[in-house]
């Protein structure tokens, strides 16, 4: 109850800032229309047969300790990859998983996932490539917030009816290759970078954030780019910042959408956020490099800007 | 010179005084702690994603005190089978195999349907088999009977003063350095490629089961034969005095211990007492410089994982803590709680025992719970090699040791 009544207050004082959204309807009734739902709509349409809800997760047995009722479960490493090379799910794979998952074109797929949604963030993406874009939304707030609210979990996995989702390719228009970056660096084409990795690893003080392994052999950034961390689209709750929150914080960085921007990370799943908000969000124009830093960083010959000079294998 | 003292005495207490009954001080700090536990449970369940710090918590609190009120420690066990031919305790380790079995295949069941392809349950302690890990056994073996008990028992009878516990648990992180800085060479020998072999996989979660449960019964079959003709207990104990004061049969110890093993894989994750010591081992030793710069491939295996963690509170470190503190209780009321001054023997034997037991817990990715209790109940082969390596290396040890009259 009590939760219902914040949540109310926090869409009257909201709602000074939703005629920015001109077409969008109003939050309470039906905020499956967006990119977004939120907690409280996906527990009223927990049963909906047109609603098809996923975990993406990163941390092992998370899903099955208690997942949100009828979710299942995708394995981001193994699912929604080649294993061996570096790439996005092949196609016959890809319709394997979707059918395995009961998702048809016109489901509506409800991702969600912890740590922020990452990983669920990065599965909206390859389910875009693959044709599934206007109706896959992300669950607002993630696990963090369905936990926080403490609304129910289940550990029994659900038996879905398989789909007959058919093989296709990928589309290309939602990724961003070495050669698209390079061109950006090299001022050939007039395109926006934006990097959400930690202001340390953006000026090259360190190549990778604490604990995790030193994957490139330079440090820095791709020249040209502009830094706004990933967390500061996010609430404390684990939400997103209202759109005219979002705007104004990427307009601060110079991205307002009138150019096309490519986002960047250190391995393509934190930026998939920063992607899904800019596309999804903002409707704007973004595409999302999957190589980031650790392609970038490692090719030989390319511009890179290094603030701090830190130089890999000494100073 | 004889180094053995009180140290393994464990099981074979004579049994509490027939009208015991613990001293008001005694009872009243037990209390404290007991509600100090509940408190801390409570708070840090109140803390956003705590529920997992608190149910670590918690459940170490109960293994602590299944642990102390059963005396579940593998070495007395084995040793009172062997001296004495008493099976009970033994049998109590088949036990708690049996009921935590049924147990995960019944969570197992519900979170992977089909264990037929590559992938494997969610962190249950399924591990490299290969000529380390026997060898990893039977160090941790030779260990429990130098120092007198395994790391879990240690663990629990620091709660009842024992004068060994604290230089076994002080060699077994040292044992854990020792472990880190021979891992390479050893993973990159014969760990790399050694199969992570689980039955369900071949046998299906019911003929695992059935296997597991078949292979028990033929060990138990043997064991029962040596069961005294009459128990020697009293014809009626008190309720509260059984559960507290005498000594739990190890059947109900073990099916306590089967029941928490299922019921932390289902809601935290498998049993295990030695990841939070070789964390902090491992942080330790790269603090000092005494750490390879990489552990080839260590932290991709399941099992007790020591990978660094920059948190203050750990679940494994709260279940390590609610261990200790329950069996100190425990044994406050059971009048278990028995102090003593640390000799030369307690010193040398803790030291050198908990040296070998930390380096057959690191190489061998768990100790007797970690990998011997939690990879058996998961249809691990892992735990089986663990655990007859673990039972040849405390035989051969005591064997030797008698014969060199170095263990009593």
């Amino acid at each position: 109850m009590l939760s219902r009544t914040v949540l109310a207050l926090l869409l009257a004082t909201a709602a000074p800032v939703l005629p920015a959204l001109a077409n969008a309807p109003p939050a309470a009734q039906a905020p499956h229309d967006g990119a977004l739902v939120s907690t409280e709509w996906l527990e009223k349409n927990l049963a909906s047969p047109k609603v098809r809800i996923v975990e993406v997760s990163v941390d092992p047995g998370v899903y099955e300790r208690g997942h949100i009722p009828g979710a299942s479960n995708v394995s981001w490493h193994t699912d929604l990859v080649e294993t061996v090379t570096r790439d996005i799910v092949s196609p016959e794979k890809f319709a394997a998983l979707a059918q395995r998952l009961g998702i048809d074109r016109d489901t509506t797929v409800v991702l969600y996932g912890d740590n922020n949604n990452w990983f669920a963030a990065w599965g909206a993406w390859v389910l875009a490539q693959y044709g599934l874009v206007d109706n896959v939304k992300l669950l607002d707030g993630g696990r963090k917030k369905w936990e926080a609210e403490k609304r129910p979990l289940d550990t029994r996995a659900p038996e879905v009816a398989a789909s007959k989702f058919p093989v296709t390719q990928a589309a290309s228009n939602l990724r961003a290759r070495f050669g698209d970056v390079l061109a950006v660096a090299k001022k050939e084409r007039d395109e926006q970078i934006l990097d959400i990795r930690s202001p340390d690893e953006f000026n090259g003080k360190i190549i990778a954030p604490a604990g995790i392994q030193e994957l490139a052999i330079r440090a820095g950034h791709i020249p040209g780019s502009v830094n706004v961390p990933w967390g500061k689209a996010v609430n404390a709750d684990g939400t997103l910042k209202s759109p005219a929150e979002l705007k104004k914080l990427y307009a601060e960085a110079g991205i307002d959408g009138s150019k096309p921007i490519i986002t960047s990370c250190r391995i393509g799943e934190r930026s998939s956020h920063s992607w899904f908000i800019l596309t999804r969000v903002l409707g704007y124009n973004a595409r999302n490099y999957d190589g980031s830093w650790t392609e970038y960083g490692n090719a030989v010959g390319v511009p890179i800007t290094n603030v701090a000079g830190t130089v890999w294998g000494g100073k | 010179m004889s180094l053995a003292s009180d140290v393994g005495a464990g099981a074979t207490l004579a049994p509490a005084a027939e009208r015991y009954r613990a001293p008001i001080l005694a009872r009243g700090v037990a209390l404290v702690i007991a509600a100090g536990l509940v408190v801390a449970a409570q708070r840090l369940a109140a803390e956003p994603g705590g529920t997992r710090l608190a149910l670590s918590l918690t459940f170490g609190a109960l293994f602590g005190f299944v642990l102390q009120r059963s005396r579940f420690c593998f070495f007395c066990l084995w040793r009172d089978l062997l001296d004495r031919r008493d099976p009970r305790g033994a049998l109590g380790v088949l036990t708690a195999l049996a009921a935590g079995a049924a147990g995960y295949a019944v969570v197992f069941g519900g979170w992977l349907p089909d264990p037929s392809g590559a992938r494997l349950p969610p962190d249950a302690h399924i591990g490299p088999v290969s000529p380390i890990l026997a060898l990893a056994g039977a160090a941790f073996g030779a260990g429990m009977t130098v120092s007198g008990s395994c790391i879990s028992a240690h663990l629990y009878r620091l709660g009842e003063g024992s004068p060994t516990a604290p230089f076994a648990l002080l060699g077994t992180a040292l044992g854990f350095v020792l472990g880190f800085a021979t891992w390479n060479d050893l993973y990159l020998a014969a760990i790399s490629e050694a199969p992570v072999a689980w039955l369900p996989r071949h046998l299906g979660y019911g003929g695992t089961l059935a296997l597991t449960l078949l292979v028990i019964g033929a060990l138990a079959v043997p064991l029962l034969r040596l069961l005294p003709e009459r128990e020697t207990r009293p014809a009626r104990v008190e309720p509260l005095r059984a559960v507290f004061v005498e000594r739990w049969p190890a059947w109900l110890g073990g099916l306590a211990v089967g029941a928490i093993g299922t019921l932390a894989y289902l809601r935290v994750g498998p049993l295990g007492v030695t990841a939070e010591i070789g964390g902090r081992s491992r942080a330790a030793a790269a603090s000092l410089g005494l750490l390879p710069d990489r552990l080839e491939g260590l932290d991709a295996f399941r099992g007790c994982a020591t990978a660094v963690r920059d948190a203050l509170l750990t679940p494994n470190g709260l279940f390590v803590g609610g261990l200790v503190l329950a069996a100190f209780a425990a044994a406050l009321v059971a009048g278990q709680f028995r102090p003593a001054l640390p000799g030369g023997g307690h010193v040398l034997r803790g030291l050198l025992g908990g040296l070998l037991l930390g380096w057959g817990a690191m190489t061998g990715l768990g100790c007797s719970v970690g990998t011997l209790l939690s990879g058996i109940m998961a249809g691990a082969v892992s735990g089986w090699v663990f655990a007859a390596a673990m039972l040849f290396g405390a035989t051969a040890t005591l064997l030797a040791g008698r014969r060199l009259r170095l263990l009593p």
